[in-house]
This record gives structure tokens, sequence and C-alpha cells, in this order.
């Protein structure tokens, strides 16, 4: 973990701090309309929330904003904090499933669900926190998964079926008329993008906050951070908490989106795609987790749509070509080639200079 | 004076490292007491041959995950990679093991292609010469990958026309499926062979020019790490190669011959062979694993967790490619499979003379495959493995490397050479593990994940890097599982009511999860790891 690049502070203002993202929120905006406008449709057309391929890309766009901020939230656990979890599906999918239930079993508004769900996370974040204190590396990676595993065994069991849909999937929710993806999906998506961007935000002033410095401390040494006087504990358990948070927002909107929840986002190969994600945008870079859910989403799907059967060899292919070749992921590669591209122009303007 | 003194000290400090030992232990021993009276216990209820058959099949369960989680554990202690393509592993083995087992003709077919491509990668020392004679300059970068990539074409030009016997996954009647079930049968009709239709010297030769270009390809990526020897060819490596080419041609020659003194065997000695053959596999992907894709990534440890699970996914498609996606059995070996008359057998005479495929135990019948033959194997492989480990000086270096390789590496002993031999070790376990496990449960696409994940907690409660904590933690696992099951068709009797619990299929894998969890909460490092 020693070798990551660390997080870049910039001069300037929220707006010239961030001014990548702001251009890549304002294509987003208009992503719908360009892609409206390039099918033939009307802006009235695409508005209204009309069939067609702009609707199909704002629905695979929402796939990848949700895939984006479950991602998101495992980097600030494995990435910040160090702290390798193979368990953060159960924070996922305990924000689908409590969604899902609250609205369908328990006839819940969507604002009270939205608490309760949160309410749920800092429990589940308080449970893996209790675990913390006693077991270290590869044995806490054990323990989530245990404890995972004994999650997606209850919500596969036959004796809460009635609930969550055992081994189906949970079916059926009725999503809110106003953000229903059906009919009023650019809604759905806007709502959607602007959560991801907010969460985004408060994760780079996470970081750079003094509670986050603490957590990068406990990445890089727990025992120097320790001895600086740092209860390490406490750190820990707080990105837990707001990263089992952000997950179970992430599961939430998956709920409101998707007409089946499957019982696989509790499964262990969720936080494979999570670790996947991280690890193809790169480690401790919160903009990976972003670029890595958007490559991770669109591979897969375009594998399956033109390679049919072979996908997932070729996607396995690509995963250990990047191990290979990127070692630090997509983003993480290009901070560390832009920053010997800045030093070389240094040094050749110093020549000249002289 | 100064020697009573220093005696009365030594008792102490002795008194004392007892008491801490004892006190250090308490947990293991508690647990290990608590485990005890739960096993006690669990033969309420059950008769006791249904008790003893429930043990036997644990142990069978037990051997297996066993065999898969000594290998991990030994490639985890020494090399630090957590092998997470182990499960997968396992079940390549298995399904090699089938083809060896069940279609002989084809693995013979198979013997000459990569008996003539595997001989280029002995001839390294050659590669590495002439790799620095040619490639200077500019030309580093780009002289390996268009090797390779020559290599892949002269592949894809060479091999189609190279006839193997094999089966037609889209054809019912040729299907693993269908050749397997003909094999339970002892129906079995093998295919004939197909004829070239090239000249086969054309064929051979492209195959093993092909492997001197990959080999050639592969020595140019790691040219810089290694140290040149002085002769262009090591006289050791050349007999190796003309070996290897020899068996290939002789094996392309006596090709008939050779399937036809395998199909008229008994199928025990043809048994033998496939794990001798399957193990031998197992080590050489191991061995060609961990030299070209593992080497690199030492430095980067969570990157190897992404290697291995993109080379799990890669394995799976493999195998679904080769073997197809539906489930097939493999038949027991003819010792293990006699039905006929005085069987099931009554005792140890009976048995061998009719060869039966199950025994009378206390009134109730045993498998003798699955549940004697598995756990002795197990057995066999665990006092060999703990023998490599504790007498031999390969297995002293390997000890020294778990504790601290750097250490080993600075008094000069090769511990690359050492960490290939350890990887090949384990993967051989795996497939060994699969090739077993093949006849007794079937062979699908997903029998490797489940078994990994019941090594993972077996490895978690015995201790990550233990060996025999690894075989503590598998028996407990079977153990657990089996009797589990059990309960789910006996159904416990919950105290002071009528009522009977009757645990259900997915209680299975979350009754170790959770011993799993408590284990480690209780002790970190699993009930016999050692503490960091």
């Amino acid at each position: 973990m020693a070798e990551q690049p660390t997080t870049f502070t910039k001069p300037g203002g929220v707006f010239r701090k961030n001014l990548n993202l702001w251009i890549v929120l304002l294509v987003m905006i208009l992503l719908p309309f360009i892609v409206g406008l390039v099918e033939g449709a009307t802006l009235g057309q695409v508005w209204t929330n009309d069939t067609g391929i702009s609707k199909f890309v704002q629905g695979l766009a929402i796939e990848i904003f949700i895939l984006a901020l479950y991602a998101l939230s495992y980097d600030l656990i494995f990435g910040i904090t160090g702290l390798l979890s193979f368990g953060h599906s159960m924070f996922f999918a305990t924000g689908a499933y409590l969604t899902g239930i609250l609205l369908k079993s328990f006839n819940m508004p969507l604002g009270i669900t939205i608490l309760l769900v949160i309410a749920a996370s800092f429990v589940n974040a308080i449970l893996f926190g209790m675990v913390l204190p006693r077991v270290k590396g590869i044995t806490f990676a054990l323990v989530t998964l245990g404890l995972a595993s004994v999650f997606h065994i209850v919500v596969m069991s036959r004796e809460l079926g009635d609930y969550t849909g055992a081994d189906v999937g949970l079916q059926g929710v009725i999503t809110p008329e106003f953000i229903s993806p059906a009919t009023e999906r650019l809604r759905f998506y806007f709502v959607a993008l602007v959560i991801l961007i907010l969460f985004y935000l408060l994760y780079k002033r996470f970081v750079t906050s003094p509670t986050g410095r603490v957590c990068i401390a406990t990445r890089e040494n727990e025992g120097r951070a320790r001895m600086l006087g740092y209860n390490t504990f406490y750190f820990k358990l707080a990105a837990l908490m707001l990263s089992s948070a952000t997950a179970a927002i992430a599961g939430a909107l998956h709920a409101l989106y998707q007409p089946i929840v499957s019982p696989n986002v509790a499964s262990l190969g969720f936080t494979v795609t999570a670790l996947l994600i991280i690890l193809i945008g790169g480690v401790g870079t919160l903009s990976g987790a972003l670029i890595g859910a958007v490559v991770y989403r669109l591979l897969d799907f375009g594998l399956r749509r033109y390679m049919g059967e072979s996908a997932s060899f070729i996607s396995g292919a690509i995963y250990v070509a990047i191990v290979l070749f990127l070692p630090y992921g997509i983003v993480g590669t290009w901070m560390l080639k832009s920053l010997q591209m800045k030093q070389g122009w240094r040094r050749i303007i110093g020549m000249v200079h002289r | 004076m100064t020697r009573n003194r220093s005696s009365a000290t030594w008792v102490r400090r002795e008194g004392t490292a007892m008491m801490e030992s004892f006190r250090k232990n308490l947990l293991f021993w508690a647990t290990l007491a608590v485990l005890t009276i739960f096993f006690i216990l669990s033969a309420r209820g059950m008769h006791f041959n249904e008790w003893v058959i429930t043990l036997l099949r644990g142990l069978s369960v037990g051997a297996v995950t066993f065999l898969v989680a000594s290998g991990f554990s030994l490639i985890f202690g020494l090399l630090d990679v957590l092998n997470l393509a182990h499960g997968t592993l396992f079940m390549i083995g298995a399904y090699i093991g089938w083809t060896v087992f069940v279609r002989p003709d084809t693995f013979v077919d198979l013997i000459p292609v990569v008996a003539l491509f595997l001989s280029g990668f002995l001839l390294s020392e050659l590669w590495l010469h002439l790799g620095v004679r040619i490639s200077g300059g500019g030309w580093r970068r780009i002289f390996p990958w268009a090797a390779l990539l020559i290599a892949a074409a002269l592949l894809i030009l060479v091999l189609p026309h190279y006839p193997v016997s094999g089966w037609n996954l889209k054809v019912f009647s040729e299907s693993p499926g269908t050749y397997a079930f003909m094999a339970d049968q002892g129906l079995l009709v093998l295919p004939a062979g197909k004829p070239f239709d090239t000249s086969p010297a054309l064929v051979l030769g492209g195959i093993l020019v092909t492997g001197m270009v990959t080999a050639f390809g592969i020595s140019l990526f790691n040219r810089s790490r290694r140290q040149l020897g002085r002769q262009w060819l090591n006289w050791r490596q050349f007999t190796g190669f003309v070996l290897m080419l020899a068996a290939g041609i002789l094996v392309y020659f006596y090709n008939d011959a050779l399937t036809a003194f395998l199909t008229g065997i008994n199928s025990s000695w043809l048994f033998l062979i496939t794990v001798v053959v399957t193990i031998l596999s197992g080590a050489g992907i191991g061995a060609l694993m961990e030299s070209t894709l593992i080497r690199p990534l030492y430095s980067r440890p969570i990157y190897q967790l992404m290697l291995t699970l993109g080379l799990s996914a890669i394995g799976i498609e493999i195998v679904r490619a080769i073997w197809g996606r539906p489930e097939f059995t493999m038949p027991k070996p003819a010792l293990f499979s006699g039905t006929g008359e005085g069987c099931p057998a009554t005792s140890l005479g009976a048995w061998l003379s009719h060869q039966c495929s199950t025994f009378l135990l206390m009134g109730s019948r045993v498998r003798v495959y699955n549940e004697v033959f598995i756990p002795l194997v197990g057995i066999l492989v665990l006092v060999g493995v703990w023998l490599l480990l504790k007498r031999s000086r390969l297995g002293m270096i390997i000890r020294a490397g778990v504790q601290d390789h750097q250490m080993v590496e600075a008094l000069g002993i090769n511990v690359r050479r050492v960490f290939t031999l350890v990887f090949a070790l384990g993967v051989g376990l795996a497939a060994l593990g699969g090739v077993l496990a093949a006849p007794s449960i079937g062979l699908s696409n997903a029998m490797g994940e489940s078994l990994f994940l019941n090594a993972l907690i077996a490895l978690a409660i015995g201790g990550l890097t233990s060996y025999p904590g690894a075989a503590f933690g598998s028996l407990l696992v079977g153990l657990i599982q089996q009797i589990i099951i059990k309960y789910g068709a006996i159904g416990i009797p919950i105290p002071f009511t009528d009522i009977l619990f009757k645990p259900t299929p997915p209680l299975v894998p979350a009754s170790t999860v959770l011993l799993m969890v408590v284990i480690l909460l209780i002790l970190p490092n699993g009930l016999l790891g050692r503490k960091e």
C-alpha cells in the first residue's frame, strides 16, 4: 500500500478545484439530450421520456451511477483507510432489501424509508466495527466475509421468503410515481447523478479533512498513527459508517431502479465487483472509482452483447492485463505520468531560464 | 554459587513459561473441549452406526477440503499470495482426471502436442543468450510482443491440423455427458482415431517451433532479472529437451498401441495413472502460473488478488469451452465398484475378493470409495507432506521461508526456485483433490467455488499459515457440515418440548461460517496459528 499516489490539493475554490468534475457534470446533464438529437428525436420527446436509445442510455448511465457510488464507498474503507473487507456487499444489500421491503410490505413513504435505511447502515457499520479491535488484515477480511455470507444466507432463506423473495429475489417493489424509472426516467437519472456528485464532493472533503488524513495515516502505518496519539479505532469506525451509509443509499437506488433485487447483490461476487472497479480505476483515488465503474459496466455490457458466452473469458483476460500493465489503475497511472510530465516540463523551463 | 543462582532462575523461568504457554493456549484447549462435548452430544438421537457413518462422511469431506486448504496455506505462508484461483485449479484437476480416465485416447493424442510444445521451454538458457544477441536498442520492448504474436499466429495455423479424437459439445451422442454415462454403464466404445489431413511431420514440427518461439518470447520478458550462465547450452537442460522431444515423438508413433494398453488394463491401474498424470499436470500449471504471471507481482500484494481472480474467471471459461456446461459423472475404479454377489462385503477378505463398492459396518452400508478410500488418501498426503516439511532440506527451506523469506534469501538460497516448487506443489495437491473428489461428487463448473469457500473457512479456523491447522480445520468443517446434514434428516429435539428442529440446507455453510467468526473473534490467529 505504500506506493500509492497521494491525493493532490490544488489551489482555488470549489469550482476551480474540481474543474474536470464540473465539465463531466455538464456533459452528463446534456448526454440524454445529445443522444436524443443524434438519434433523431426532438428534445421534447426526450423530456417526456419517450422510448428510444436515449432512454436506454439513461438506464445504462443510472446503473453506472449506482455502481460508481457503491465502488466509491468501498474505496473509502479499502483505498483510503486500508481495511480489506470482503463483506461490503452486505452494506449494499441491506440498503436494497430494506428499501424494497419497507416500500412493498410496510407501505412506508420514501423519506422515512431512506432514514431507516441510513439508520440500519449505521448498525451494520457498528457490527463490523465491533470486530475491528480484535482482528486485522486478512483475518478481518475473512470475518467480514463470514458476516456477509451469513447475511446472504438469511436473505436466501425460505423462512423469510415472504419478505425477501428467497432465491428468486425481491420483486414487485412499486417505486413512487415521481421518480418511477419507467415513466420518469429522466428525473431518476438526474436524481442519481446529483446524489453521486454530492457524495463524491463529500468524499473529497472527507479525505482532505483532518479525520480523512488520520484515515490515510492509518492505512500507511497504523502503529505510527497510534503513537501520535490518535485512537485509530474511532477513525476507522467513522470511515466504516460513512462508507456503509453510502453503500446503503446506492442499494436503495438499486432497489428503486431495478425490477428485481437479486440475492446476488449480497454475495461475495458483488464485493469482488467493487474491488475490481477500484482496482481498474486506481486504489485510493476517488475519481478512480467513478472511471472504473464506467469502464467496468461498459466493458461488461459490450462483451455480453457482442461476445455472448465467452464474455467472462475476455473480461478475465482484460483484468489480468490491467493488473500486469496498468499497475496503479487508470487514474493512478495517469496521476503518476502527469506528475512525471510536470516535473519534466519544469526541468525544461528551468533550462531555458538559465 | 553462580551456577546455583542461575539454575534457580532457570527453574523459575521455565515454570513461568509453562504457565504462560498454558494460559496462552487455554482458549485453544477450551475450544477443543467444547467441540468434543459437541461431538459427543451430537450422537444423541442417532444410532451408533449412523453416528459412525456420519463421522466417516465428515472425514471424507474433510480430506478433500484438506487437499485444497493445505496447498493454499503452503502458498500463502511462503509466498504471501492469496491464490483465489485455487478452487478453479481444483476443478481443472477434476476435469483433467476425467479425461485421462474416461477418454484415454484423447489423453494419448494430446501427449505429443504438450511434450513438443513444452520442450521449447527447457532450452531457456539458449533463449536468454539469443535474446541478448538479437535485441538491442529500441527493439527491446517490441521484440517479446512480436515473438508472442508470431507464436499465437503459428498456434492458430498449426493446431487445427492436429487431429485429436475428443468429444463434440454440440452433438449429444458425442458429448462428454454421454461418454461419462456410457463409461458408468461399462458400455464405453472409443471412437476411431482421426487421420492427419496434411503431413504429420509438418504439423509436429510446427508445434515444436511454436513452443520454441513462445519460450523465447517469455524469456525476453524477464531477461533483466536473471544472470546469464557462461555456456549457451546447459547440458542438463539439453538432456531434458531431448528426452521430452523423444517422448513426444515416440508417443506419436505408438499412439494406437498405447491407447490399446490404457483401455486394456484394469481400471484401478488406470485410476492410479490418472492420479499421477493429474498431479503432474496440476504441478505444471502451477509452475507456469507462478513463473510467468505471479512473479512480477510480489511487490504488489493487492494486485495478486485481482490477478488470481481474473485467472479464476478465465479458468472457468476454458473449462466451459472444452468440457461444456452440463454436469457429468466419473466412474469409480474397478476396485471400488463391484456390486455382484457377495456384496456388500462383511469382512476385509470378502471385500478384497469381490471388490465391493460398499461394505457392512455394524449393519449399515459404508461406501468404500467415498468413506474409506478418500480419507485414507487424505491421511497419506497429510503424513507425506508433513515428512517433506519436517524431514527434508527443501522442507527446512520452506519452513524457514514461511518465517522470514528475505532472511533465507540473504543466506544464499535460491528462494525463487523454492517459490515455484511450492506453488507447483500446492496446485498439484489441489488437482489431486479434484480427481479424488470427481467420482464421488461428479464434475460441474461450480464445484471449485463451494469447496474453495470451505477450504478458506477451514484455514481461518485452523490458522492461516499453519499446516496442522489446515488439517484440523478441514476435519472440523467436514464433520460439522455432515452432522448438520444428518440432523437435517432426523431433526434435533429441542429440550422440554416435542418440537423437532430440522436444519435446512442453507444452514450447512452458515454453521461453519458462524463457527469461523466465533473462533476468529476469540483467537484472531485461528486455533493453531502462531501469533504475529
